[in-house]
């Protein structure tokens, strides 16, 4: 039996790798991009741990130990920051944030508008009843 | 010179690895496509060029006669992990996009789990499906806004970021499979298993190459193989071992002494199993008395430890080593990491903190 080469599995952390960095770049949704950073850091686990196993150490597992620690603070902060500054602009579009850009810079400028609004349907009632039957009182023939 | 160095690349990309650079066009086309924007493409698009890069990335990799366990729980994980990943950055809905992660966190772990680290697969289900709630959580909370919003349903320069990322992609491949790619090593090692399993002397004399110029291209495509392995001086040493052993070879081959060529032929055997254990290895540097207490120091050969699959043995109790492992070698930075999370706790308790009497 012939086990996964250790190049399948470098090639798995790298596509998660370079998804998470397309997802950094592309989303503006503040939490979506956390999210794809932490993506990128499963990627540098997956190849870390495969290192390890492939060179009979435990060295690797001990550095993903370590990553999933920073992570953990790392979501921590972020989440913090990203709270704040929702609370600042109302949105979690990271767009609103480009006065910070650098000098001489032109903004960015969403030119296609969005989508209308999906119109609400209406969640089904039922038709009024008419007035209730009158029911025999109940009697006992005892 | 600048033209034959750019017509030996085209030729590396298009017509060698033609299929490898398809099925990363065809990745790259379905990112793009599908990410969010205001009048989206069809979706079908999207997932037929998705669907076809995986299964044309696929097919260049998977190697078929395979069916042990091992291989289709890796590959059923890492595609769901490549899907997972694909669902996140392409959902417009943030609580499903959240959901794709929990995916992709769950098959990585199982990834974990086939490479032997049972600890940490269950400590990044923990902490990660922990991190994934609270996110969830502020998903809901904070983004419950009616209707399209310029967040979800637009992307920040959607080709641009495809094009780094898919570029970034094709150069850690490219460097990937110089390094540890062990697919013309393999198809040598096929070779030789055929010349083995010949019946007659004369057979097996013609095995390796019909003329004498067939098998001198052989062999030094062996030889350039070997030596594509590393720098280090075991895969050098074995590269040389392929001249000695061919100088039993030719004598054997010009008498027809089938005995004399066997054992020849299982010597080049051995030494292309060697080296595939030994691809992309490290030169082992010194004598110094480093640290065992994580498994075989960094300059030890690994010999001792490899099975003859060339996949080294590792502790059964994999907690209790990665313990010992994390406390002699690792203490300090375990104690600075203990450290680093107060520190984190009080930063973010300090940031999100609504000071009475001021703006936000």
């Amino acid at each position: 039996m012939t086990p996964v080469p250790l190049l399948h599995y470098l090639t798995v952390g790298a596509i998660l790798f370079a998804l998470g960095l397309i997802g950094f770049l592309a989303r503006r949704n503040m939490i979506l991009m956390f999210l794809s950073a932490e993506m990128m850091l499963q990627g540098v686990g997956v190849n870390l741990v495969a290192f390890a196993r492939f060179r009979g150490n435990l060295q690797g597992q001990a550095f993903t130990l370590f990553i999933v620690t920073v992570a953990a603070c790392e979501a921590a902060i972020a989440l913090a920051l990203i709270l704040i500054l929702y609370r600042t602009k109302r949105s979690l579009d990271v767009s609103l944030w480009q006065e910070l850009r650098e000098p001489g810079q032109d903004p960015t400028v969403d030119e296609e508008p969005l989508p209308p609004e999906p119109k609400e349907v209406p969640s089904p009632t039922l038709t009024p009843s008419g007035v209730e039957p009158l029911q025999p009182k109940e009697t006992s023939h005892v | 010179m600048l033209v034959a160095d750019l017509a030996s690349t085209f030729h590396y990309l298009f017509v060698a690895n033609g299929l490898y650079t398809f099925a990363l066009c065809a990745g790259a086309a379905a990112v793009y496509l599908l990410l969010p924007r205001p009048n989206p493409y069809p979706a079908l698009w999207g997932a037929v060029s998705s669907g076809l890069s995986l299964v044309l990335l696929g097919w260049q990799m998977v190697r078929p006669g395979s069916l042990a366990p091992e291989p289709i729980l890796f590959y059923s994980f890492s595609v769901l992990a490549i899907l997972g990943g694909g669902f996140l950055i392409t959902q417009r809905n943030p609580a499903r996009a959240a959901l794709a992660f929990a995916l992709v966190v769950l098959s990585s772990c199982g990834l974990f789990l086939l490479l032997a680290a049972p600890f940490l697969m269950a400590a990044t289900i923990i902490i990660y499906a922990g991190a994934i709630i609270v996110t969830f959580l502020f998903v809901l909370m904070l983004a419950q806004q009616e209707g399209p919003s310029d967040a979800d349903q637009r992307s920040r320069e959607p080709l641009l970021a495809t094009i780094a990322g898919f570029a970034l992609l094709g150069v850690l491949l490219f460097t990937l499979s110089e390094n540890f790619g062990t697919d013309n090593l393999r198809s040598l090692l096929d070779r030789i298993q055929a010349a083995q399993a010949k019946e007659t002397a004369e057979e097996m004399a013609r095995a390796l190459g019909d003329s004498d110029r067939e098998e001198q291209l052989f062999f030094d495509g062996f030889e350039k193989t070997i030596r594509a392995g590393g720098r280090s001086s075991e895969i050098q040493n074995l590269a040389g071992e392929v001249f000695n052993v061919r100088l039993r070879w030719n004598p054997a081959k010009q008498a027809r002494d089938i005995e004399k060529m066997r054992t020849a032929l299982a010597e080049f055997e051995a030494i292309a199993l060697q080296t595939a254990a030994l691809f992309g290895q490290l030169e082992p540097r010194g004598h110094w008395p480093l640290s065992h207490f994580s498994g075989p120091a960094s300059n030890q050969t690994r010999d001792a430890f490899r099975r003859e699959n060339g996949v080294p043995r590792m502790p059964a109790e994999n907690t209790a080593y990665l313990g010992r492992s994390l406390f002699t070698d690792y203490l300090l930075a375990i104690e600075l990491s203990g450290t680093l999370l107060l520190v984190a706790m009080i930063g973010a308790i300090a940031i999100a903190y609504r000071r009475p009497g001021r703006a936000p």
